[in-house]
């Protein structure tokens, strides 16, 4: 047993080194300091950002050069090239404003808010933050976006959309940056195949087309219940059944109506009139499947139609309003918004502000949205694209009639989170106990 | 790992005489001075890197955090209470997980490795590029092995899932990662294979210290087979099956990246082990309730040793 010593020692350290297979990431801001104005912006025709702002405002990222600083901007990845748009409107504004960096983080949205998260708790909050929702307000981690930002630029933003961003306390927390609306859109081949004449408006229309679908061997409807945009498809039947989730000063997702969304959602799970696992799929994994003709239906947005139009040509397809029970359309939108973070300087905060007001103006928001693929957020380029853009039309009529999630109210963070975790348990439990205990979970995590 | 060289000598019947101890008469405490200066980076990294953390841990478990890990003030107990009985999440079942993760995935790995040792201590011809091989699970890292298995069961493209289907092993559109239950044991299949090669190397490096002599000479005792490998080869492997048994005891009730990338059900679901549960945890409750869990976590796995050193006794003398 002594001699066995040594080789034990070693190998436990050995073992020990090799298996520390942790898996921490910590967030490494990519620290471009040195941006090249030039190579920088490949395949983006913008014109150097016109440094003269809206009349009668000094702050559009002109005037006085502002002191040296260096301000973090993170971003989630909206499309392969976000990081090269991005880059471009920093290598802009470098020449606005040569005293101030601008250091990106990009990150993908899969477990983006862990990362917001690990920023936060490092005491290392980014200047900017470009997120689908504002839930840190309620930490009392922000500034009013009003307060880093001119009245000239949020007054570019359509009111509309604007909204979206005032907490429940009535404070501007947030600024719309890009929007997205949602239509049914369908599969016009497999529909005329399995001889359905018009798109459904209603449930019962609806239950009825993906019958007919399923008769043909394709899945009816793409329904994703799973962990990214579960709180988006419950919301959508929800609102079909006619409900909401704001219920007097808060929210509460255990009602009359969301059990009858629920119960709707329910019927199509079990008479196997969606895809094969509906409560493990993401919207992209529907995406996937209708892009090989294997969904009849699903509810979509520009992002991804535009994917479909490009890279799967014989897939033919057309958008149609969401259906609900009675027929109404539903009209589900969605807006990311541009935060800014309280780290208590005052010339990070001049040089947020500078940066945010460059940032909206039209030559550099423009080409920024357009990356996207998604909609935008300010009234001239919702003008120009609803001509500019005409195979997103229906797109951009829905936006004029969308609803929004109540992202305002301090619940909604924990509403989300228990609606992506439990929502996806339709599959094998009943729509009373799903709804109990996403209720349940938004009382324990309030 | 460095190779382990191991004097191959035959164990003497008899304690050797310690030899004199030259700082026979220094106290014990100025011998711990002496020693210092030698122990101290070792002592620095343990503190930066095990009991900081560790500590820091402790203290978060008893605060309470935002969802975005803002604290807001003490908890006392709040958060472990939150941590046992949020609802839907069914802590029983995942506890009784974890204990049947780390027991099934760590006897299937010894017993697999013991037999893989054997057979890779034998002489053959190309035997050096079969221990390369052997290798090759542990060098990849576990989300690429993990993600790999994912995409080889998807029920849409994956080669797995069509081979299984063909078969008819399988029906199409089921995915084994999308259901819990199928996804824990898909799991444990994944772990085993991917902590095989460590612990094979480890039993490996214990059978080279096995004297061919005495083995010989107990054949031509008369030893059978089963006789020779039960007496001799066994007691003198068991220290290496001991580190073998806890290094993977500790790693596998560790391992989260399997079980996280496996398991497609969203939310707290009934395939999951308390490690993803704490990542679970994170995202959606803050850094105080799972900073909670992993307290208990960390409980619960010095009970999971604790009853494997008092059970099994791995380092009594023989």
């Amino acid at each position: 047993m002594k001699k066995s010593v040594p080789l034990i020692a070693v190998l436990v350290a050995g073992g020990l080194t090799v298996s520390a297979c942790g898996s921490s990431s910590t967030p490494a801001a990519s620290g471009t300091t040195t941006p090249a104005p030039t190579s920088s912006a490949a395949g983006s025709p913008t014109s150097d950002g016109e440094s003269s702002g809206p009349t009668g405002s000094s702050s559009a990222g002109g005037g006085e050069a502002l002191p040296a600083t260096t301000i973090s901007v993170l971003a989630p990845s909206y499309a392969d090239s976000s990081e090269a748009d991005w880059k471009t409107i920093i290598g802009a504004f470098k020449k606005v404003q040569p005293n101030v960096t601008v250091d990106l983080q990009i990150e993908a949205w899969d477990g983006f808010s862990d990362k917001v998260a690990a920023r936060i708790q490092a005491q290392d909050m980014p200047d900017i933050l470009n997120d689908n929702n504002y839930g840190e307000s309620a930490d009392d981690l922000l500034y009013p976006v009003n307060e880093v930002m001119s009245p000239e630029t949020l007054a570019t933003i359509e009111p509309a959309l604007l909204k979206n961003g005032v907490g429940t306390d009535g404070t501007q927390w947030a600024a719309p940056d890009i929007a997205t609306s949602r239509l049914l859109v369908y599969n016009t081949d497999l529909f005329k195949k399995a001889g359905i004449s018009a798109p459904p408006k209603t449930w019962t229309e609806m239950e009825d087309a993906a019958t007919k679908l399923k008769a043909i061997g394709v899945a009816g409807y793409g329904m994703p219940l799973g962990k990214e945009e579960a709180q988006a498809e419950s919301t959508l039947w929800l609102w079909g059944a006619g409900g909401t989730w704001i219920d007097g000063e808060g929210l509460k997702a255990d009602t009359p109506a969301a059990a009858e969304g629920f119960t709707e959602m329910k019927k199509f799970i079990d008479g196997g009139l969606t895809q094969a696992n509906p409560g493990s799929s993401n919207r992209q994994d529907v995406a996937d499947l209708f892009n090989q003709g294997k969904v009849g239906m699903y509810v979509s947005h520009s992002g991804l139609t535009a994917t479909t139009r490009d890279k799967f040509k014989d897939i033919k397809f057309a958008e149609t309003p969401i259906p609900s029970k009675s027929g109404t359309p539903v009209g589900y939108g969605v807006t990311d918004f541009i935060l800014a973070f309280n780290n208590k300087d005052e010339a990070r905060k001049a040089a947020t502000k500078s940066f945010l007001d460059f940032f909206y103006q039209e030559a550099q928001y423009g080409p920024w949205y357009k990356g996207t693929g998604l909609l935008p957020a300010t009234t001239d380029a919702i003008a120009s694209a609803t001509t500019d853009d005409a195979v997103n039309a229906p797109f951009y009529q829905a936006l004029k009639t969308v609803q929004f999630t109540p992202s305002g109210y301090k619940q909604w963070s924990a509403l989300q989170s228990a609606l992506q975790a439990t929502a996806g348990k339709l599959q094998s439990a009943s729509a009373a106990d799903v709804l109990k205990e996403i209720q349940a979970q938004v009382d324990a995590a309030g | 790992m460095t190779s382990v060289t191991t004097e191959a000598t035959s164990s003497p019947p008899t304690e050797r005489a310690p030899a004199p101890d030259k700082n026979r008469g220094t106290s014990g405490f100025a011998r711990f001075g002496m020693a210092l200066p030698w122990l101290l980076p070792a002592i620095v990294l343990i503190a930066a890197v095990v009991l900081y953390p560790a500590v820091l841990m402790v203290y978060n478990a008893f605060r309470k955090f935002s969802k975005y890990g803002f604290e807001q003030g003490a908890a006392g107990w709040n958060n472990f209470e939150t941590a046992l009985t949020f609802p839907g999440v069914p802590v029983a079942r995942i506890m009784l997980n974890t204990v049947v993760w780390v027991v099934v995935v760590v006897i299937a790995t010894l017993l697999i490795s013991l037999g893989l040792a054997q057979f890779l201590n034998k002489t053959f011809p190309g035997r050096k590029i079969v221990r390369l091989a052997i290798v090759i699970p542990w060098a990849a890292s576990v989300v690429m092995t993990s993600s790999v298995f994912l995409n080889a069961l998807d029920p849409n493209y994956g080669l797995f899932s069509d081979i299984l289907h063909r078969l008819g092993l399988l029906d199409s559109g089921t995915a084994l990662t999308q259901d819990p239950t199928t996804a824990f044991w898909l799991a444990v299949v994944v772990a085993v294979f991917v902590s095989l090669p460590f612990t094979t190397y480890t039993l490996l490096a214990g059978l080279q210290a096995v004297p061919g002599d005495v083995l010989e000479a107990a054949h031509v005792d008369g030893a059978s087979a089963g006789q020779r490998y039960r007496q001799i080869v066994l007691p003198i492997i068991r220290p290496a099956i001991a580190v073998a048994a806890l290094v993977n005891i500790i790693n596998v009730f560790n391992s989260l990246p399997v079980l996280q990338i496996l398991n497609r059900t969203p939310g707290y679901n009934e395939g999951l082990t308390t490690t993803p549960l704490v990542f679970a945890y994170k995202s959606s409750l803050g850094p105080g309730v799972s900073s909670a869990l992993s307290v208990i976590n960390l409980l619960f796995c010095i009970v999971i040793i604790a009853i494997y050193l008092i059970t099994v006794r791995p380092t009594r003398e023989q």
